[in-house]
This record gives C-alpha cells, sequence and structure tokens, in this order.
C-alpha cells in the first residue's frame, strides 16, 4: 500500500489522517486473483467431495465461461486458473482505476 | 581541593546527581547545601524517629540509567510498594485512576448521567481555543467532570483559578503516550506503554535514604558536602562566574568556580549576582512564581487509618490537599507499629495567611480537618511536627514562559553556568528528571554538550535519552500508510467499472459463442436486472446496473472502513487520554 501524504507539517495525531490510501494494483490483483481461484477450487471440490447422483448441476454453467471447466477434481484446477487469471486482471485493473481517480482527486 | 572546582549550589536530587557523575569522572565537586539535611524538596526529615517526606516521592522512572543508579545505591534497600492512592470527595473514597463502576456507584446514577453528557458534550463540540488548564480539562473531559474532580484540588495547590493556569502545564503533566506509539503497540503489540504505575520503589527509610548514599560516595570520591552553608552572593564578570561566596551562620566563605551548577530558584539565583543584573532581568524573576507546602505531621495512636499511601482531599470545606499515610510507603518509617504518622499536606504561597500560621494553629487546623473528614478522632492525636518548604512548586502562570526566557537568555552569558533540576529551570521535573539534568550538566563541565532544557520535553529527551526511548514498533510511514484514507469515490468508481465490465463481458461472451442464447442461465440476471437480456443492449443495460450496485456497495465499503478505522484511532485515543490522566494528581 502506498500513500500520498498531503502535509508534512501536521500534528502526530492528525498524521494518521493525513495520507490517502493508494492501491498497489499487483498486489490487489494477485490478492484478488488468489481468492477467485482458492474459491473455485474449494467450491468445485466441495461438491466433488458431497458427490451425489448430479455432481454440480449449477456449478457446470461456469463451463461456458471457462473452456474445459468440468466439476471434477481436474476441472477445478482449471477453474483456479481461470479463477486466479480473472481476479488478477479485474484485482489489477480496479487498482489502477482508483489510483488513477485518487490522484487526479488529490 | 582543586582551586577552581565545580561548585554545585543545592543538595537536592539533581545537584547530588551531578555530583555523582563528577565524581565518576575523577571531578570532586563541592557541593553548598543550605539545610542541615541533603535531598532538597525530595528530602526525609524526621522526628521522634517518626520518617516523613516533604510530599511524597515515588521511586518510578523510564530511564533505565537513573534506575540502575538507584538500585546501584540502596540495593535490598529499594523496597517495592504496591501503590494505593484514592479521592476522597465526599465522604467517599474514589479509586484513582478513576474507574466507571467505582465513580459510578459513588456518585450515584443521576451525577453520572449529567457527567456523561457533558462529556459527550465536550467531545462533540470542544472549544477551539486551548489556552488554559481550564479549556484543557473540559474539551478533554466535559465540564462537569472538570468540576467534580480537578477544579477544587487543582486550586487548592495552585492557589490560583484554573482559568489562569497555562493549558502547556497540563499537556506537560498530562503527556502519555503519543498516538503513533499507542496505535503501533495496539496493532503490533511491542513495548508496554506509558506504565500505570501500580508499582513504585521506595527506600525503606525514605528518600532522605538515597540522597544520604549519594552523599556518601561523592565524600568518598574526595568531594565536598558543605551542609548549612547558604549562597550569599554570586561574583561575575558579565561572562563568567568568578566567585561563590556562601555562609554558615557563624564564617564566611568563597569559592572561585571552573564551572558552577545551581539547583537555586532560578529567580533567586540571578538575585544573587554581584554586580546585579539589568533591571529587566530581575523584573522577570520577581514575577516569577513559586506555590510553597506546609506539612503537619500528626502521630497517630492506632496502628492503622486508612491503607492509601496517600489520599487527596477534593472537597472544597476543608483547607488540605493532600494527606500521606507515612507508614503506609514503608512500615520503617514509623518505629513503633502499634502507631500511625500522617502527613496533612497545605499548599500555600510564602508569607501567606497559611504560611504565617503558628505551628499549633497549624496543627490544630490539622486535627479538625482530619476529625472532619471522618478520618480519625482528636484524641488518637499524640503529637505533631510542622514542616514549611518553600519553592516547592513552579507556577506556570500565564506570563511564566516569557519571563523565563529573558532570565535564560540572560544566563546564557555565562559560559560557566547551568542551572538544573526542577527549582533551578523552573520546569515540573520529577526526581528523575531533575538527576537527568544535574547528570547532563556534570557531562557539559567535561566539554560534552548537551542541552539540559531538552529533558522533560517529550520529543527531545527521548531522543536524549536512549534508556527512556519509547518509539512505534514500526516506522511511522507504515502507521500512515495502515491508517491512510480510502478514497470513496474513487474506490467506488474503480469497483463499479468493474463489475459492470464483468456483467457486460460475460454477456457478450455468451452471444459471441453463439447458441440458443436468449434462454443461456445468464437471462436470471432480469430478476435483479429488469429490461436485461442476453444480447448486445442487454449487455449495456446490465453494465449499467452493475457500475451502480458496484458502485454503492464499494462506497459503502470505502466508507465503513475509514469510518471504523477512525473509530479505532478515536478509542486508542481516549485510553491514552484516560491512561494519562491516572498520573494527573500524582505530579504534584
Amino acid at each position: 500500500m502506498e500513500t500520498d501524504k498531503n502535509n508534512d507539517q501536521v500534528l502526530p495525531e492528525e498524521k494518521l489522517f493525513s495520507g490517502v490510501l493508494l492501491l498497489n494494483a499487483k498486489v490487489v490483483g494477485l490478492t484478488l486473483g488468489v481468492i477467485f481461484g482458492l474459491g473455485i477450487f474449494v467450491a468445485t471440490n466441495w461438491l466433488v467431495i458431497k458427490g451425489g447422483e448430479r455432481v454440480g448441476p449449477h456449478l457446470i454453467l461456469l463451463s461456458q465461461y471457462f473452456i474445459g471447466y468440468k466439476v471434477t477434481f481436474l476441472g477445478s484446477l482449471i477453474g483456479s486458473a481461470y479463477g486466479f487469471a480473472l481476479g488478477t486482471i479485474c484485482g489489477a485493473l480496479m487498482g489502477w482505476i482508483y489510483n488513477k481517480i485518487a490522484i487526479f482527486r488529490q | 581541593m582543586d582551586d577552581n572546582p565545580v561548585v554545585i549550589i543545592g543538595a537536592g536530587p539533581a545537584g547530588l546527581a551531578a555530583g555523582y557523575e563528577l565524581i565518576s569522572r575523577n571531578i570532586c565537586p563541592v557541593i553548598l547545601e543550605r539545610a542541615g539535611t541533603v535531598g532538597g524538596i525530595a528530602r526525609t526529615e524526621s522526628y521522634r524517629d517518626f520518617f516523613f517526606d516533604i510530599g511524597g516521592h515515588r521511586f518510578f522512572t523510564k530511564n533505565e540509567d537513573i534506575n540502575r543508579l538507584w538500585e546501584e545505591l540502596l540495593g535490598d534497600d529499594f523496597i517495592r510498594v504496591n501503590r494505593l492512592s484514592r479521592i476522597f470527595y465526599r465522604g467517599k473514597y474514589f479509586n484513582y485512576p478513576l474507574r466507571p463502576a467505582n465513580a459510578l456507584f459513588n456518585l450515584g446514577p443521576i451525577e453520572s448521567l449529567l457527567i456523561f453528557v457533558s462529556y459527550c458534550r465536550a467531545r462533540l463540540s470542544p472549544s477551539p481555543e486551548e489556552n488554559s488548564f481550564e479549556e484543557w480539562i473540559i474539551n478533554r473531559f466535559g465540564e462537569r467532570l472538570y468540576r467534580t474532580f480537578f477544579k477544587t484540588y487543582t486550586e487548592k495547590v495552585w492557589g490560583i483559578p484554573c482559568s489562569e493556569i497555562r493549558a502547556d502545564w497540563a499537556a506537560q503533566r498530562i503527556k502519555g503516550l503519543s498516538l503513533l506509539v499507542a496505535v503501533s503497540n495496539a496493532l503490533f503489540g511491542g513495548q508496554q506503554s506509558k506504565s500505570l504505575i501500580e508499582q513504585f520503589f521506595y527506600p525503606k527509610f525514605g528518600p532522605g535514604m538515597m540522597w544520604k548514599s549519594f552523599m556518601d560516595r561523592i565524600v568518598a570520591g574526595n568531594g565536598e558536602v558543605r551542609l548549612n552553608s547558604e549562597v550569599s552572593s554570586i561574583h561575575h564578570n558579565t561572562t563568567m562566574i568568578t566567585a561563590v561566596e556562601y555562609s554558615d551562620g557563624n564564617t564566611t566563605g568563597k569559592l572561585a568556580p571552573g564551572h558552577c551548577i545551581s539547583s537555586l530558584p532560578i529567580s533567586r539565583l540571578v538575585k544573587l549576582f554581584t554586580p546585579q543584573p539589568p533591571a529587566e532581568i530581575l523584573s522577570a524573576a520577581n514575577q516569577l512564581s513559586y506555590r510553597s507546602f506546609i506539612i503537619v505531621v500528626l502521630i497517630i495512636d492506632i496502628p492503622t487509618l486508612f491503607p492509601d499511601q496517600w489520599l487527596y482531599v477534593h472537597s472544597s470545606k476543608v483547607k488540605v490537599g493532600r494527606i500521606q499515610n507515612f507508614k503506609n510507603w514503608s512500615s520503617f518509617m514509623v518505629p513503633d507499629q502499634s502507631k500511625t504518622s500522617i502527613g496533612m499536606e497545605y499548599f500555600c504561597n510564602e508569607n501567606d495567611q497559611t504560611w504565617n500560621m503558628q505551628d499549633n494553629e497549624l496543627v490544630e487546623t490539622a486535627t479538625r480537618e482530619m476529625v472532619e473528614l471522618g478520618l480519625g478522632e482528636k484524641t488518637q492525636v499524640i503529637d505533631s511536627y510542622v514542616v514549611r518548604q518553600s519553592h516547592a512548586y513552579p507556577v506556570y502562570d500565564s506570563e511564566y514562559k516569557k519571563n523565563l526566557q529573558v532570565i535564560r537568555n540572560y544566563l546564557e552569558n555565562f559560559s560557566n553556568l547551568q542551572t538544573i533540576g526542577r527549582s533551578g529551570m523552573h520546569r515540573y521535573n520529577n526526581m528523575d528528571h531533575s538527576m537527568q539534568t544535574g547528570i547532563l550538566a556534570a557531562k557539559n563541565c567535561s566539554g560534552e554538550k548537551h542541552d539540559l532544557w531538552a529533558v522533560n520535553e517529550e520529543k527531545n529527551y527521548l531522543e536524549e535519552d536512549r534508556g527512556a526511548r519509547e518509539v512505534p514498533a514500526v516506522p511511522e510511514k507504515v502507521l500512515i500508510g495502515a491508517f491512510a484514507r480510502m478514497d470513496k469515490l474513487a474506490f467506488a468508481s474503480a469497483v463499479g467499472t468493474i463489475c459492470g465490465l464483468l456483467v457486460l463481458g460475460a454477456t457478450l461472451w455468451i452471444i459471441s459463442r453463439g447458441g440458443d442464447v436468449l434462454n443461456s442461465h445468464l437471462r436470471l440476471l432480469a430478476q435483479y436486472f429488469i429490461g436485461y437480456t442476453v444480447t448486445v443492449k442487454g449487455g449495456f443495460i446490465a453494465f449499467g446496473y452493475s457500475f451502480f450496485w458496484g458502485f454503492l456497495f464499494a462506497w459503502l465499503f470505502a466508507y465503513l472502513r475509514n469510518l471504523f478505522l477512525a473509530i479505532y484511532i478515536y478509542n486508542i485515543k481516549r485510553k491514552v487520554e484516560l491512561l494519562s490522566l491516572k498520573d494527573f494528581f500524582d505530579n504534584f
């Protein structure tokens, strides 16, 4: 996380709120990517372990977007990769847009 | 003895610490002390083998070097005492520091509610001006709490309205932790914050035992401590102190100091100069004022009176400001454990009505007030003793800073003169601060360059003294980064954009794959996004909806994040202020 300090001449107490948060786009992207990837991995394998007559009738819809995805262990790995990629791109883009607007406003 | 020795005026904590430091550097000082015993304001007096202090003096410091020195000098004679001191108000004992449940119980629900309302009002709408002690306290604790617990006692101590005491005195006494350190400790742990002083150390027979130990070491190191030697004149040539004249009542002496370290009250110091300083210096000196102190010791013929080491008496119906119970400091302070000795402390000005009361009148007043407060019976008082102490506390009135600076500027002309200690610097130094000034002054005599005026100024003092450093566990920059405000609009815009793009992208992806797109599961979004269809137009409609909701929730997220952080900081700040309040009454 980076900050953009507005004023160097502030009291210690005010210093804590003197900065405006800037996001490290790479970090946010990576974080979101990991969360998405993990989420899909866990969601898929949860259903695989749960088993049943029809495994993941709704989660399989993800295959419309994630080509090759299935509700199987192998599919969870594929889905994680897609999720990671998507999360990373979304997070990085979000961080980039946030920083641009925040800096513009300062 | 050296022809041009280091002459130290005053054998209080500062002077003795200076002497001790000089001895360690093989420099033999001459210490001139007016009284017949060492210790200055922090001395221990005795009467019929009952020992008592002139105002209680706890040995507690953040300065590791001073701590080591104390332990080195006294060893096992330095005992640990569990602190108990309460406020005696309206016939009830209030825990000090104030504890909500105890205060509520004692004050009653209505008064407690009024105090709470007053506190909230002060926090929500504080006065923009904070020039006086009164304004400073009211802004932090509310007017009602100020009037209940601060005003009467403070005015007893200082003898002037709180509205005339400067705010910087309150700030100095109520320093506490810096907020950054408190936040750092709250987040990352770290060293113990400015401690809640639940225990302190104390020499078995009172502080005098410590000071006598210092004196013995100084004398053993070939230094001299001349008691009953009052300085009568200080000669100078406008740039150096050339001679110090003193008298023990019978004979006079004169020393030609190589260095002169004075712990005399700074106003008295300049008045002893020969030739006299310019008129404006003397005028400034005359305007510096000090609060004096009378302790009336009552020897009580019962083993226990109350368990506290001392009580703060906030009632305006009695003159006594504080009551010491010396047996509770150390049982060695009384020779006969079937008896107790208490010190009724009266704050006054030299030569005012209280000061000029006869000893028997003071004893009578003290006894009557003790009975009035319900602490004991008149018949239990079997003996008494009175001690007067002038120049006990420097007064921070509205002009003191200006007057002090005038004197300081003048004294800077004298290359071989340094002033130390509480009275010598007209600064509310505790024993450890005073000792630190003495030690640094001694080091300066060896050519080092320490700023004595930086001691007890929090930032610089901490920089000077590594042993007492209190810094955040992580760099300030990291802390500021952790608490930086999130730009709500920027975050909301970014998240809204991404959400919109995701839904638009998903719609366009499905369309591009072809097939029965209209019946794609994505159409279920129409349950939330009215007008949405799995078409290009529908994709942009969904973009709008997604952007809106993403924007809203992200804005709320950022707002709440900032709000909770602010509340978190506010709570820590409030705890810091309340923590620092703990020491407020202790520092008189």
